[in-house]
């Protein structure tokens, strides 16, 4: 990634400390692309990432609502089908959270919040079922642009 | 891993297997709420599943969203996008001042972005808007708008362009989305949008998404498709697609189909039914009739443009006429050895249609037997016929079973088809013909992309060719009924149609619009065959002003950039696919000087007096009865008559109006909430709930009735579906047994009135005769299969489909501001078979060329992942404006919609050396 990333780094930069500049900017550093909406630039290269499970700390939760970011690769836990969910094979085990085990689904996960909100069923209900609707893999790209968004 | 994948063979029951977990937290106490956050009910930003939720704030900013747990869309889960609700406000690149290019102090088209104060924004917005209207009248101006507008803002949207400056141009980017599901419903029912609701998901029995990759674009609503999947054995679950995707991860059953083939899938489908005795003769015979329409009716391409390139003329001449290929010739039951040359004559009118018998619905469908559709449609070069063969009979069986029930469901692989109103209309064909329609459980259902695409763009009619609800600019009744309504003299309004989104890109580059604003989308990465645009936009004389609230690619191309505020900084209302329309309250202040897309309507419409827009205008080609040809009259002593001034301002007219100002601001419905608008506007009166309830008036008593405003902020609603009467939603409509409009003992009344006098004919065309009232029914169409008007040859030899990843939003100017998101999808790549990018000496990663007729760009190549190609078709997102493939894409359209197809042109893959 890094020969391709350089560039895109350096361009971010000065807007990541200045917001919007009181000074004339030019149309090609607006956005994301940094080029003019003439150019045909070379997209950089990012790796999905390669950890297995547990190889690498979770990265910090964006806020108690989101949920957790996969930290792991996903190579060899998708696709999910009806009769294969391999997340739930690792995460779906009783918490709390041991050493050197995943994290365990959480008791929101169990509760069907549409047929029987009031009771705590034995599996993960089928609403949360496709683990990649709510969490999301992750690359080696840094931020496009940066936020002052703090929970 | 090796642990996992060893575990894998005995996983048979993985998702059983799954057992309690203990880290328990009450729901409703999350420890959150401890921390003094304050929560709010909202809704999503994004899809136009309409997602409840709510949002906390905590001095002065949003610092997280949840799902909502009373709101029966979602019951208390949301998206990966969803949950970001609250990030998209807070990127470090929001826009919070007027940026104007100038150059030496002055406005210069070549000059580089200043900051500037809005006063001097909207001076030199105002003085080239009156450069373009003096030069070429209403024509000359345009707006563009979106499916993602509030209702509110969509309304004044319509009140400013079309009652104020008496042009038509305004067109929303809802035109690329689901124009073709608006224009299928007026031919079928009459009248707009879906009749069943999301609750069709419990219900039925069978989900089949056709061009609907349901588990990434409304991952909520495929939620509660796999759930009953989990819980009912028998439920099933078919995936057509023309490519693998998520969806059929999930599916029982996936065909993938070749592009454009749905069409013959349909009449297959239809065909077998009628075979198999299954038509529901009661039903059909009760509440249908059968119709057809012209076969030659063109792709809406351009004919004739000087600014052709020349590669793109060999597509552009099947705008004029075609050549049948052999299958085509055999679907029309013509000799498939002899030469079949067809113009495309029907071009001009192709939206007309009459009654056919059954006998003649019968003939159309007869050529399209098992042998020759599956032929015809198996997408995958790598499956058997045989096994496609036995993937379309099981789904002929599902729909066949008169003891089973399906909801039909699509999006965009309908829609954006340059025959999407016709394959929409097939979807009803079939469930029409087996009376699986406007019943619990059972019916075809469209399906919408954008959060108030019903909402605003539908249902406040922000269309060309639209007036609220259902109106159309055309019809003089409805155009005097609006005229009453807004308080306008008559023949104020303009009664031709104006330009469609894509026709204003031509017109654009024609030289024939002048002004354009842009508000709440981002057409210039949206819109196909992109490099005509971009160059018209930076080269031409014209003046393109963006309001948006992150720096997109159309504020790259605009001259001015206007700062504005988003989702809960200001009050709205959405609108939902299932009809159901939900308010919020603003929660945070906008940041900066970003301002409300109404107050910047409202403050600019004061810049306008009366004697400047209502005298007599220049409408080249206007001719409508009552109106000289050519001209708007002069409307100016009528208006003296209802009491306006010559220099009364169109903010007195159509906003401050002593109506709108009785709606007094503070109002206890706010809650002790703010309201930008009002501070920023300096008055005392809510605009909002002005605009809310005058708009309302448009609906009631005539099947769109919504509740008044403060009743969908009570604690117990969570939005309602319209038709609204005495307090009570409606979830399915037509039927007598839920639906206060349909006629009580009829079972079914299909009451929409649009279009509902017909002549009689055959396949071939109408035949002189009276027309036929035809009260209570809906249209069981023929509509057969074409091939489209590019397909992959020797130097173009691949497909392209194009479209969204669940991770990002439409051109991504949201979510990829949230880092995780960001990181997730970081660029959007060229997904690829193996093979054939062996072929072409591609490996994952590389960098290759994308090239059209039209233009080429440059992705990565990726061979794995959620999406998987067959061989000879590949796959690009648009979220990413660094992979700009709508410099690739064809700008074709169904004819009858005006929407565009991104689903499929031809292209070729080369290496980057």
């Amino acid at each position: 990634m890094s020969r391709h990333l350089l560039p895109l780094l350096f361009c971010a930069a000065p807007l990541l400390i200045a917001g919007p500049p009181a000074k004339p900017v030019p149309d090609r550093d607006l956005g994301l692309s940094r080029t003019s909406v003439f150019e045909v630039p070379a997209p950089p290269l990012f790796k999905d990432e390669a950890s297995g499970p547990g190889e690498k700390a979770p990265p910090k939760r964006i806020n108690k609502e989101y949920p957790p970011v996969i930290p792991h690769s996903l190579a060899d836990c998708v696709p999910i089908t009806q009769s294969t969910n391999l997340c739930l094979d690792c995460h779906g085990v009783p918490g709390p959270k041991k050493k050197g085990e995943a994290t365990p689904v959480p008791a929101s996960h169990y509760v069907d919040l549409r047929h029987a909100p009031d009771k705590k069923g034995a599996k993960v209900v089928g609403s949360r079922y496709v683990c990649l609707s709510c969490h999301v893999p992750r690359t080696d790209a840094p931020p496009a642009v940066g936020t002052t968004y703090r929970p | 891993m090796t642990l996992m994948l060893n575990r894998r063979t005995f996983l048979q029951a993985g998702f059983t297997t799954a057992t309690i977990g203990a880290t328990g937290l009450p729901l409703e106490a999350l420890p959150a709420e401890a921390k003094g956050w304050n929560w709010e009910r909202g809704v999503c930003r994004f899809c136009g599943t309409g997602c409840g939720i709510r949002v906390a704030s905590k001095e002065g900013r949003v610092v997280a969203v949840k799902g909502d747990l009373q709101n029966p869309v979602n019951r208390g889960l949301l998206c990966a996008k969803g949950y970001a609700c609250a990030q998209i406000l807070y990127g470090q690149d929001r826009l919070k001042r007027p940026l104007l290019r100038k150059k030496n102090g002055q406005f210069d088209k070549q000059g580089d972005f200043e900051e500037v104060s809005w006063q001097e924004a909207f001076d030199v917005m105002k003085d080239q808007w009156s450069r373009a209207h003096k030069a070429l009248g209403p024509t000359g101006v345009a707006v563009m708008g979106s499916g993602q507008y509030t209702i509110q803002e969509g309304y004044a949207a319509v009140k400013l362009v079309k009652a104020g400056w008496r042009s038509n141009n305004l067109d929303p980017n809802a035109r690329h989305c689901m124009a073709s599901a608006v224009a299928a419903f007026m031919q079928t029912f009459g009248i707009d949008e879906p009749s069943g609701c999301f609750d069709d998901i419990e219900l039925t029995d069978t989900v089949v998404t056709w061009g609907a990759n349901m588990a990434e674009m409304h991952p909520m609503l495929w939620a509660r498709v796999i759930d009953e999947r989990l819980r009912r054995p028998g439920y099933r679950i078919f995936n057509l697609t023309t490519y693998a995707n998520a969806t059929s991860e999930g599916a029982d059953v996936e065909i993938i189909f070749k592009p454009n083939t749905d069409l013959a899938i349909w009449n297959y489908l239809a065909r077998e039914v009628v075979k198999r005795g299954a038509v529901d003769k009661d039903y059909v015979a009760k509440h249908c009739v059968f119709a057809a329409g012209p076969t030659d009716i063109g792709f809406g391409l351009r004919e004739d443009s000087i600014k052709a390139y020349a590669a793109e003329k060999d597509t552009q001449a099947r705008q004029k006429t075609v050549v049948l290929t052999k299958e085509e010739a055999i679907a029309r039951g013509l000799d498939p050895a002899t030469r079949h040359e067809r113009t495309q004559s029907a071009s001009g009118s192709p939206q007309r249609h009459w009654l056919i018998s059954f006998e003649e619905f019968q003939k159309g469908l007869e050529p399209y037997s098992l042998d020759f559709v599956a032929a015809l449609a198996k997408g995958d070069p790598d499956e058997s016929l045989e096994a496609f063969k036995a993937k379309l009979v099981q789904l002929a069986d599902q729909y066949a079973d008169p003891a089973r029930k399906q909801v039909s469901f699509w999006t965009m692989g309908f829609n954006q088809h340059t025959r999407g109103t016709w394959v929409n209309e097939q979807a009803y064909m079939l469930h029409l013909l087996t009376g699986k329609q406007a019943r619990p459980g059972a019916g075809a259902f469209s399906l919408t992309g954008q959060p108030s695409a019903c909402g605003t763009a539908r249902e406040v009619g922000t269309f060309a060719h639209r007036l609220p609800a259902d109106m159309n600019v055309d019809d003089a009744a409805h155009r005097q009924h609006s005229e009453e309504i807004w308080n306008l003299p008559h023949n104020t309004l303009n009664p031709k149609i104006g330009s469609h989104i894509v026709q204003m890109m031509r017109d654009l580059e024609d030289g024939k619009v002048r002004w354009l604003w842009v508000q709440v989308t981002n057409p210039f990465q949206s819109s196909a065959n992109a490099n005509h645009w971009i160059e018209a936009a930076r080269k031409m004389d014209n003046f393109i002003v963006v309001s948006d609230v992150y720096p997109t690619l159309s504020s790259k191309v605009a001259d001015l950039i206007l700062p504005s505020a988003m989702i809960y900084e200001k009050w709205g209302g959405y609108g939902n696919a299932e009809r159901r329309t939900q308010l919020w309250r603003q929660v945070v202040l906008p940041p900066g000087e970003a301002r409300s897309d109404v107050w910047q309507m409202m403050e600019f419409s004061k810049r306008f007096t009366l004697s400047e827009v209502w005298g007599e205008q220049p409408v080249p080609g206007l001719e409508a009865e009552g109106y000289e040809k050519g001209k708007l009259p002069s409307v100016l002593s009528t208006a003296t008559a209802l009491g306006y001034k010559p220099d009364s301002t169109l903010y007195d007219v159509l906003f401050a109006t002593p109506a709108a100002k009785k709606f007094a601001w503070p109002d206890p419905v706010a809650d002790r909430k703010p309201n930008s608008t009002v501070v920023h506007a300096g008055i005392n009166w809510f605009p909002e709930k002005a605009l809310f309830e005058e708009y309302r008036r448009f609906g009631l008593g005539h099947g769109h009735d919504l509740a008044p405003f403060d009743v969908y902020f009570k604690r117990d609603v969570s939005g309602l579906r319209w038709p609204v009467v005495d307090g009570k939603e409606t979830l399915w409509r037509f039927n007598d047994q839920y639906d206060p409009y349909a006629k009580k003992g009829s079972g079914i009344d299909f009451y929409g009135k649009a279009l509902k006098k017909l002549p009689s004919g055959t396949l071939e065309g109408p035949k002189p005769g009276d027309p036929v009232a035809l009260p209570g029914k809906a249209k069981i169409f023929f509509r057969p299969w074409q091939e489209p008007p590019e397909s992959p040859d020797a130097t173009y030899d691949l497909w392209l489909c194009t479209g969204r990843v669940l991770e990002h939003w439409h051109s991504g100017s949201m979510t990829r501001r949230v880092p995780q998101l960001h990181a997730a999808v970081p660029e959007a790549l060229l997904f690829v078979h193996a093979k054939d990018a062996e072929k072409r000496g591609l490996k994952a990663g590389d960098l290759a060329w994308i090239e059209s007729r039209r233009g080429k760009i440059q992705a990565r190549v990726t061979l794995e992942g959620r999406t998987k190609m067959p061989r000879g078709m590949v796959y690009v997102p648009w979220f990413d404006e660094g992979v700009f493939i709508n410099k690739v894409t064809l700008d074709a359209t169904c004819p009858i919609s005006k929407e565009t197809d991104f689903k499929k042109c031809a292209v070729r893959i080369t290496k980057v050396v």
